[in-house]
Order: C-alpha cells, then sequence, then structure tokens
C-alpha cells in the first residue's frame, strides 16, 4: 500500500510539474483528487483494511493529498505568474502618442478677470450687485451729481436711447440703486457691462467695469487706499508700486486716480507707460456729500468711498493683450488661450 | 492744457527740472500726459555767418557759401537766394538731425563740396512755412547752438486738466500751483498802461440786458492801431503751445487768454452800429455767420452780443464775421466779460461750436479778473499794433456775485482723511494756493473761515477744501488703513449663482465663451425671417448711435452668433462650440421704457471631437447639442421639462428642432439652424443651435431633491424591445413608462432605437432598459418579471405598442 502511495505520488508529481496551462493543470488535479481521482479511490478502498491498519494508510493518504494540493497551488501560481509575464512582455504601446482628447472650454477673459476680482472683494465681505444696462439719466447722471449742462458730462460720450434713458455709461449707477434699497453699513462691489460713443483703437462703444463701494461710519480716505492696495497687490503682485494721486468724479471728493507700477517694464518706462513708469489702473474716492443726499443717507453720520476700474483693461495688462478689438473679435484662436 | 516751462518761470521762480516738474504736477492733480523738448538735439545747429557767396559753377540756382562756424570757415551749398555775404544764419553741421528724421552729412553737390546746410524756420520745426533760410540778427555770438542763442529751448507740457479746475487753464493759474509747492511767491505780469484822448464813453455804450447771462461786462478802446504780423517771440509762443498766429491784435487776445486764463475778444468799431453793445438774447432764428464763415440759425436761449442793430458776436464762444478785426481796422473796442457757465455751454453744444472761450465760460472764468485782462491785453496792443489807449474804462457790473466763504474744521478734516493735520499747517497750505484765512475767524476749537476767491469756482462746500488739502498735503502721506469690519446680512441674488454653474457647465462641456457687442443693425433680427408681430422686431433703438449696423440693442443673441461661427469659419476653424450668455433687451417693458432678460445662446458645429489619431471623424448632430441643454436642465433641477416638435422657431429647420418648456413656461429652442438661415449668414456647414431665456429658466429651476440610499440589494435588469407607430415620439414613450415604474423601478434607458429591416413600414423598434431594486431585499425573479410586465403592458395598451 505503502509503495502504491509512493507510486502514485511520483506519477501525480510528474504530472503537475508537466502541465502546461491552467487547463491541462486542472484536468489533471481531477484525475487524482476528482471524484472519480486515482486518490479518492484509495480513499474509498480504506474501508476494505482492517481498523489496525487504518490510521497508518489514513495518514499516509493525507499527507500524499497534502502534498499533491500544495504542488498543486504552487504550479497554478507559477502558471498564473507566467500568462501575466507573457501578457505583459506581448503588449507594447507607444505611450507619447496623445492622449484622447474633448474639446476644452474656455471662460472669456473679461468673466476670468470679473470672477478673480469679485473673489478678491467677496473675501473682504463685498456683496455682489447688478442694475440695468439701459439706464435712467437720473441714475447714470443726476443722483451721481452730475447735472444737465454740466462740463463733466464731456467726461463720457453718451448713447441715448430717449431724453431720459441712456445706455449706462458707467456702474457707478448701481451705487444710487444699492443704497436707495439698502440701509448702511454696505460693502458692494458691482462688475456689469457700461457703453460709450467712442470707438478707435483704445476705445470701445462697449467694455465693462466693476464698480465698488463700502459705507458705513468713520470710514476715512485711509481705508480707502488700504482696501485698494490689498486689492491690486492680491491681483497684479506682492511688492507692486501703488500711487494715488488727486483728480475729480463729480460723486467722489477727494477724488483719485491710481495707477500701478507698469507690468511691462516694472517701472522704467516703456511704450505701454508711454515712458512714465506708471499704468492708471482705476478712479476712486470719497463718496460726495450730494450722493447722499440724493439717497436720503445722512452725510453727517456716514461716510464711506468708491471706486471704479475697467476690466478690458486690466485683462489687457493681466495677458499682455494689446489689441483692445481682440475682446469682441471672438475669434477662437484668441478665446482658447484663456 | 498746454504750457511751456519757460513760461512758468516768467510768474515762479522755481528749481524743478520739466521731468521732475511734470512728476510734481502730476501728483497734485495736474496730471501732464506729455512733455515736447523744444530744440532737444539740435546743439550741431549752430549761429554762423556767412564770409563770401557765390554763384556755384555748375548750376544756376544754387550758391556757394564760405562759412565762418567760430572755428573756421567752410564751405556749404546752398539752394535759398535770400542770403547775401555777412549774413548771421543758423548752420546744420554734419551729424545734425533735423525733424523729419533728417540726417545732415558732408557731401558733394554738382562737384562742390557742402559741409553741413543753411537752415530755414521750417526745418527747424520753429513754423510751418519758409520762404527762406532764416536770417539771425548779426549780435548773436557765432559758434552757439541756435536754439540757446535764440533762447528757444523749451519744455512743452501737455496737461489733462479736469473739469473742476478752470482756474488752471492759464499758464499763471498753473503757475499758482508750482508756487504753492515750492513754497516762492506767484508774480502777476505788469501791465503799464498810458490811456489818453477822448474817453471811451464818449463814443462807445455797454448795455445788460440780461444781467444773469452776463453779470459784468466790460471794454477798453484802442484807436489808430495798425494790423500787422505779431513779433517773432508772440508767434513762437504761441505756436509752442499749439494756437496759429493770426495778425497781432487777435493774437494779443489769445496771448492774454493763455496767460491769465479770460477769453476777450476784439471788435472792430466802425462796424458797431452806433457804437453800442447790447448784451441779450437772440431772436429766434435769426441767421448769424461767425468769423469762421460759419452760418448758424440763433435760438432765443442763445446769449448775443449786439450793435445798435444785429447780433456782432455768440457770447462767449465766438465774435460774428460781421465785425472782425480786419487789415485796415483801426478802432479796436476790447471785451471782457462774464457769462453764465450753463447759457454758454449750451449755446456751444447747440451750434456745434467748442471754442478755447467756451471751454473756460462753461467750466467757470474769474469775475475779478476782467479789468487786469483788459489793461494787460489794451497794453500789448498799443505796444505790438501802435495806437493809443482811449482813457476811461466801461465796466457794466449790475449785480455783484457773492463772496463765498467756507468753514472748514480741522476735526472734519481728519474724520476724513483719517489723519489729524495741524490746523497751522492746514492754514498753510490753503494760503499757498491763494485762498483766504479769514484771520479774526480762527478758532481755537480747531475751525477756520475760508475766502474763496473768483479763480477758485469749484470751491463751495466744506468737502471740497478738505480735497484741497489733501491734495496739497500729499495723497501719498495720507496713512494706509483697513476700514473696521461691521458686517450687515446682505444676500446675494440667488441668480447670480445660478449664472455662474450654467457657465462653468458649459465651459467644463467644451464651450468657449464669446462675448458680442448689445447692439447690431436693425435689419438683423429680420434675417431669422420671424413673424410680423413677433416681440423681437420691437427693439430699444439708440438715438445717436456710431453706426446703423449698431443702431439697436439686441432682442436676440442668434444673428451675433451666426455671425460670430461664419467669422471663425471663414479663419477656417471649423470645429466650434460656442456660447453667450449675455442680456437682450425689448422695447416695451417696465416703468423704465425697456426690458432686459438674460439669454444664453449656444452652436456647436462641425466634428464632435478634435480631430486626432484616436477618434472616429463624426459630425456633431442634434442630439450632442441636446444633451448639453439637458444637463443644464438637470443641473438647475427645472421641473416637468418637455419638448414640442410642432412650434419651433422660423429660423430652424422644422424637422429637426423644438420648443424647450417646462410645464406651460417657454424656456427657449433648439435645433439645427434653418439651411435658408445657413445661406444668409454665409455658414457652409450644418450649426445646431439653442437660446435659452435664462430668467425663466432659474424662475423654473428646483431645489436639490432630497437624495435616497442606494440599496445594499443587487439590482436587476430587463431588456424589452417594442413595436411603436413611428410618429410616437420617445418623450412619450418614456413618460409612460416611468408612471408604470412602480415601487420596484429605479429608472429606464432607451439603448435602442431602428427601423428599417424587420421593421413594418410606418413602425419603429424602441428597446428600452429597466433596472429594478428593492432597499430591503434581494428580489425573486417573480417579483422582476411581475413589475416589469405590467410596465410593458401598459406602454403597449396606452402607446398601442407591441412586443417586438
Amino acid at each position: 500500500m505503502k509503495d502504491r502511495l509512493h507510486e502514485l505520488e511520483k506519477d501525480a508529481l510528474a504530472a503537475i510539474d508537466g502541465a502546461g496551462s491552467p487547463a491541462t493543470l486542472q484536468e489533471i488535479r481531477v484525475a487524482f483528487l476528482g471524484k472519480k481521482g486515482a486518490v479518492t479511490d484509495i480513499m474509498k478502498g480504506m474501508r476494505d483494511l482492517t481498523p489496525e491498519e487504518r490510521p497508518f494508510v489514513g495518514a499516509l493518504v493525507n499527507s500524499l493529498k497534502e502534498s499533491l494540493e500544495s504542488a498543486f497551488t504552487s504550479r497554478s501560481s507559477a502558471l498564473q505568474q507566467a500568462a501575466v509575464n507573457e501578457r505583459i512582455s506581448s503588449e507594447k504601446i507607444d505611450i507619447s502618442l496623445p492622449g484622447r482628447q474633448a474639446f476644452s472650454g474656455s471662460k472669456h477673459p473679461v468673466t476670468l478677470v470679473t470672477e478673480e476680482i469679485v473673489e478678491i472683494f467677496g473675501k473682504l465681505g463685498f456683496c455682489v450687485e447688478e442694475g440695468p444696462e439701459i439706464e435712467r439719466d437720473f441714475y447714470n447722471f443726476e443722483a451721481l451729481n452730475i447735472p444737465k449742462d454740466h462740463p463733466a458730462r464731456d467726461m463720457q460720450d453718451t448713447f441715448y436711447v430717449s431724453e431720459d434713458l441712456v445706455l449706462r455709461t458707467h456702474t457707478s449707477p448701481v451705487q444710487i440703486r444699492s443704497m436707495l434699497k439698502q440701509k448702511p453699513p454696505l460693502r458692494v462691489i458691482a462688475p456689469g457691462t457700461v457703453y460709450r460713443r467712442d470707438s478707435d483703437i483704445t476705445h470701445s462703444p462697449m467694455f465693462h467695469q466693476i464698480e465698488g463701494f463700502l459705507v458705513d461710519q468713520n470710514v476715512t480716505f485711509g481705508d480707502l487706499k488700504g482696501i485698494l492696495t490689498h486689492f491690486l497687490t492680491n491681483c497684479f503682485g506682492d511688492n507692486l508700486g501703488v500711487r494715488f494721486r488727486p483728480s475729480f468724479f463729480p460723486f467722489t471728493e477727494p477724488s483719485a486716480e491710481v495707477d500701478i507700477a507698469c507690468v511691462m517694464c516694472g517701472g522704467n518706462g516703456c511704450r505701454v507707460c508711454k515712458g512714465t513708469g506708471w499704468l492708471e489702473i482705476l478712479g476712486c474716492g470719497m463718496i460726495d456729500p450730494k450722493v447722499f443726499k440724493s439717497v436720503n443717507y445722512d452725510a453727517e453720520q456716514l461716510s464711506g468711498f468708491a471706486f471704479g476700474m475697467g476690466i478690458e483693461r486690466i485683462a489687457m495688462l493681466k495677458y499682455g493683450v494689446s489689441d483692445l478689438r481682440l475682446f469682441f473679435e471672438n475669434d477662437l484662436r484668441f478665446l482658447r488661450q484663456f | 492744457m498746454i504750457v511751456t516751462y519757460n513760461w512758468l518761470k516768467e510768474f515762479v521762480d522755481f528749481d524743478y527740472s520739466p521731468q521732475d516738474l511734470a512728476d510734481r504736477l502730476t501728483m497734485v492733480g495736474l496730471e501732464v500726459e506729455g512733455i515736447t523738448f523744444i530744440g532737444d538735439g539740435f546743439d550741431t545747429v549752430i549761429v554762423a555767418r556767412l564770409e563770401k557767396v557765390e554763384p556755384h559753377p555748375n548750376a544756376d540756382r544754387l550758391t556757394v557759401c564760405q562759412v565762418n562756424n567760430g572755428h573756421g570757415v567752410v564751405q556749404v551749398v546752398c539752394g535759398a537766394t535770400n542770403h547775401k555775404t555777412g549774413d548771421t544764419i543758423a548752420l546744420a553741421q554734419p551729424g545734425s538731425v533735423l525733424p523729419g528724421d533728417f540726417k545732415i552729412k558732408k557731401s558733394k553737390i554738382r562737384g562742390q563740396e557742402s559741409v553741413g546746410m543753411l537752415c530755414s524756420e521750417k526745418e527747424l520745426g520753429l513754423s510751418s512755412e519758409a520762404a527762406g533760410i532764416m536770417i539771425l540778427d548779426s549780435a548773436l555770438e557765432i559758434g552757439t547752438p541756435v536754439f540757446d542763442a535764440l533762447k528757444l529751448k523749451d519744455a512743452v507740457l501737455e496737461i489733462g486738466l479736469t473739469p473742476n479746475r478752470p482756474d488752471c487753464l492759464s499758464v499763471v493759474g498753473i503757475a499758482r500751483e508750482v508756487a504753492a509747492m515750492c513754497g516762492k511767491p506767484l508774480t502777476l505780469p505788469l501791465s503799464t498802461l498810458v490811456a489818453r484822448g477822448v474817453d471811451i464813453t464818449k463814443s462807445a455804450g455797454v448795455v445788460i440786458d440780461d444781467s444773469q447771462g452776463c453779470p459784468r461786462y466790460a471794454a477798453r478802446m484802442i484807436r489808430d492801431v495798425k494790423i500787422g504780423p505779431s513779433p517773432d517771440w508772440m508767434v513762437q509762443r504761441l505756436e509752442s503751445i499749439g494756437l496759429r498766429s493770426i495778425n497781432n491784435v487777435v493774437d494779443v487776445t489769445n496771448y492774454v487768454m493763455m496767460e491769465l486764463g479770460h477769453p476777450m475778444h476784439a471788435f472792430d468799431f466802425r462796424d458797431l452800429v452806433q457804437g453800442e453793445i447790447i448784451v441779450k438774447r437772440a431772436t429766434e432764428k435769426e441767421p448769424f455767420t461767425t468769423l469762421d464763415d460759419a452760418k448758424h440759425q440763433l435760438s432765443s436761449e442763445d446769449l448775443m452780443i449786439c450793435d445798435g442793430e444785429r447780433p456782432v458776436a455768440l457770447a462767449g464762444v465766438m465774435g460774428g464775421l460781421n465785425s472782425e478785426v480786419r487789415e485796415d481796422t483801426s478802432i479796436i473796442l476790447l471785451e471782457a466779460a462774464y457769462f453764465n457757465p450753463t447759457i454758454i455751454r449750451r449755446t456751444s453744444k447747440r451750434h456745434g461750436l467748442h471754442t478755447e472761450s467756451s471751454h473756460r465760460f462753461e467750466r467757470g472764468a474769474d469775475i475779478d479778473m476782467i479789468p487786469v485782462v483788459l489793461d494787460r491785453a489794451a497794453a500789448l496792443i498799443a505796444d505790438l499794433a501802435g495806437g493809443e489807449i482811449a482813457a476811461g474804462l466801461i465796466d457794466v457790473y449790475p449785480v455783484l456775485l457773492p463772496k463765498v466763504e467756507i468753514t472748514l474744521s480741522a476735526a472734519n478734516t481728519a474724520k476724513i482723511l483719517g489723519i489729524h493735520i495741524d490746523l497751522q499747517q492746514i492754514i498753510r497750505l490753503l494760503k499757498g494756493i491763494g485762498l483766504d484765512v479769514v484771520s479774526d475767524k480762527i478758532d481755537t476749537d480747531g475751525t477756520i473761515v475760508v475766502g474763496v476767491p473768483s479763480f477758485r469756482p469749484d470751491l463751495g462746500r466744506e468737502i471740497d477744501l478738505i480735497e484741497e488739502v489733501a491734495r496739497l498735503y500729499g495723497y501719498d502721506n495720507l496713512p494706509i488703513t483697513m476700514p473696521r469690519a461691521c458686517f450687515e446680512s446682505q444676500l446675494e441674488k440667488p441668480e447670480l449663482k445660478l449664472e455662474a454653474k450654467v457657465r462653468n457647465l458649459l465651459v467644463g462641456s467644451g464651450f468657449s465663451e464669446i462675448i458680442n457687442y448689445s447692439f447690431f443693425a436693425p435689419s438683423a433680427a429680420r434675417k431669422l425671417h420671424l413673424a410680423a408681430d413677433d416681440q423681437r422686431l420691437e427693439s430699444v433703438r439708440i438715438l445717436n448711435p456710431l453706426n446703423e449696423d449698431q443702431a439697436v440693442m439686441r432682442t436676440t443673441l442668434v444673428p451675433s452668433m451666426l455671425d460670430t461661427l461664419a467669422r471663425n469659419l471663414s479663419h477656417r476653424s471649423t470645429d466650434l462650440h460656442l456660447f453667450e450668455l449675455r442680456p437682450v433687451f425689448f422695447a416695451s417693458g417696465d416703468e423704465n421704457g425697456s426690458r432686459q432678460e438674460l439669454h444664453l445662446a449656444a452652436a456647436i458645429s462641425g466634428q464632435k471631437a478634435p480631430l486626432s489619431w484616436n477618434h472616429t471623424k463624426e459630425p456633431v448632430d442634434f442630439y450632442d447639442m441636446k444633451g448639453v441643454l439637458e444637463k443644464i436642465l438637470t443641473l438647475l433641477c427645472v421641473k416637468d421639462p418637455c419638448f414640442d416638435s410642432e412650434n419651433s422657431e422660423t429660423y430652424l429647420h422644422p424637422g429637426k428642432s423644438a420648443k424647450i418648456c417646462s410645464g406651460k413656461t417657454i424656456l427657449g429652442y433648439i435645433g439645427e439652424v434653418h439651411p435658408q438661415v445657413l445661406q444668409e449668414f454665409d455658414l457652409g456647414q450644418e450649426v445646431y443651435l439653442l437660446e435659452l431665456n435664462l430668467d425663466k429658466v432659474f424662475e423654473m429651476a428646483g431645489n436639490y431633491a432630497a437624495f435616497t440610499v442606494p440599496s445594499k440589494f443587487p439590482a436587476v435588469e430587463r431588456d424589452s424591445s417594442l413595436l411603436i407607430k413611428e410618429s410616437v415620439e420617445a418623450q412619450k414613450v418614456l413618460a409612460v413608462a416611468q408612471k408604470s415604474l412602480g415601487k420596484l423601478g429605479q429608472n429606464i434607458v432607451i439603448f435602442d432605437v431602428y427601423k428599417g429591416k424587420g421593421v413594418p413600414a410606418g413602425k419603429k423598434s424602441i428597446a428600452l432598459r429597466v433596472r429594478y431594486s428593492s432597499p430591503d431585499k434581494t428580489l425573486t425573479e417573480d417579483e422582476v418579471a411581475k413589475a416589469h410586465g405590467k410596465l410593458i403592458k401598459s406602454v403597449c395598451h396606452q402607446l398601442e405598442a407591441e412586443i417586438r
């Protein structure tokens, strides 16, 4: 019996070793360990043995089974490994070929810059407000201390829809609308489309502005400088030269024009900054008491500042776009670059 | 406003270089927009003397000159005829570069050596015309640069003035600011005037009929003047600031206006009927010819200077042709007056006449300056044009303009500026620009009373003075602080978020955002073949458009989208995914007489995917566009979206388009652009288009529906193919199936649609895959079969379908 088992083990191990595929290995397994397999046959013959022989032979059979199982497992994993090796050595692609692309979309640079500015002011607690683009003369001019027949109206060439309706020339009317709608304190940022009757290389009859303002008690010109310096360094980078110089807007007093050190030449003077080293970037000032009066705010108790800037101008400086017209030609070759 | 460095120096003795001066002016609010240097780079053009002038041996029209340049004698060939031996001239030596990039080189002209060029005024940029070379004063030192010798070196500063500063529309006005910044006194021009003979009041009279329009009118008379050209210094100075010399009298009025800021007018006195001046409003529709020979029809609002019979000048704007100074004028009536800014502005606008004079009057002239300029100009005229200033002065000043006094407190100044500035310093700053601090009204609690001189009409309130203090203190010296945070709950419009979501979705889906002008041609909407009563044909019209192509506000984004596609196709960008998210405008509407609506237009054309080795070429179709639309509707949880193929737009293909609704609300339209419209817009390939009224879409947007917990038990899928009438729309099938889903049904997908072989004519096959699952058990075969059977049965029953 013992010899028979030895013989069987030898045959089985030889067969396992010679199995060239998982399928053959499985057949061999069935032949030896299956229901009608050789080892099973021996197990079946156990009942013919004497009770004394049984434990001895049983132990031998179990040991044979274990030995075969282990041989099957190791052969099986060897075969699997071989199959994997075979597969990876035969499969090779050119990973340098371009990947499968869908079309990539793009936001208009005007949108990108608007979003960036709104985000910076949003973090400072400024809320977005909007106003209509066809605007009443009152909101666009009168309430902003730009009376009819005032030379300040010459600062903005206006498109008229009727005697009382204009295409808004700036986003400042949103100041009036917001203040009439809400009580102070107020922090508002108002992006929008504006129109001026002017068209050449540096002027577009339609462009975009962002207006911002803050109204509260004890707001100072120093606060205006603080907020705008924070904004400009966030938008254009640290250690940016910023200067405030006196200017005039009918709806602010004191008024200022803000320049940043030229982003093209670093302030040394170039064609973009006309050799001055400075770029005019926005207009601002303390809200004029007459504006407060037009919205029934108490100018004795309140103060505030307002500012406005052209979005295309900032986009041109940020992205180095030299021609304003590119923004409205909608050439996909231009738009895709943003 | 243009001033020159040397001119400013006449009134204040400052030490700044031109560049430094420009920077400082900019920082006090007088922005210098440009500096031009006169005579810069011309140092090699020197004063020289002609030692000998001989005819050129080989050319009739040329001369050969021996020129003494101070170091020796050189030979120069010259083509002019106005020079002779002994003349002092301007010699451009080799190496000089004259205006127009004209380089002077040593050369040979018809065999004669020529070392340089004898220059004319024109060649040196000193005048626009020249008859010959420039003959200089023989007293000038030979060898010195011409521009130094003639004291012509100067810097011209171009200042962009804000409309609140009429006081700086003069050299003296700007000099006043310079004096304040350098702490030196301002010296006004002196005029010593000898007036004699018959008193002016004996021969002329002035009546102000409209003292609101003209509060003050003054005049002087100069007799026996000789009209002629102005001297060189006058011509050059006027030209340096961009004015053309006319004659000695007119030039003086312009010169004094530039110097002191107050406009003046000179009449030929013999043309003034009855020697009278009457200031009054015009007669409606009366014709009048201004001295530029332009004819105007007057309005009864125009303020006129009239003589005894007729208008002779459009007050404060321009004189009349009928009384202008001519070559043979001998008696001058010189006018200096103050006119109401609004009246002048209206007249100037009405007649399209913007002059140096109207520019100053409409911003506010200096009423106290009137006698000063009159004397200054009279003296200069007598000096340059001879003649005799008549004794006496007419000065009609019926109503004195009130003196402005403003109380300023140091505390309020600190409150606005965020820094405490000492009261003494405030006083010093304000006095520096000529304001009058009333000394007996300086209060110990920190308030002062400031008298505003008449040259600063912009100062009327305390805040105006605070701005002056800030400006003179220097904006750069004010502190940088952050505001004390004080928040109030402010809610943004929820639509702003939705708008951002839609934009982000489109960009993520491969679309590029475009921005077109908000206006288009009135014909643009008509190109869409809209019905006659379509509201999109009622656009808001701009009264003063730049051109007809931009004359009305857009009522739809479609025409500009199609134009943009066509333009891109012409650039060979053939695969296009574009969108525009902008407002449109309608004429009828709210109290404003117009209504603004936010729209979205999206368009696709060309290939589904960019050309690549790993994509098959396949053009986009209706369902690509619809897929994007469905994403938008799903993202915004729009309620009950449905598509109506029967009532689409005129500019869309009737078989491949739909109206998009949510319940009964129309949201927009989607479809293939009508082949005829494609042709009209020069589009050579199919375009699929979507236009949504986003205001409506946002109105129908729902809230995010509560989520359902995913089942832990396996789901089962069942497929069924149904034969159904071709005319039954898929959305109908889905709607019926959706209603019959029962408790176990999860979702339904149409995974195949087939027509053709094997399917009877007039029918189509639609294959549905339905997914079933239960939240609390594994479904048995029976349960699934029952649920699915019920679903298919109701579809078959309701839509006359059968299982294939």
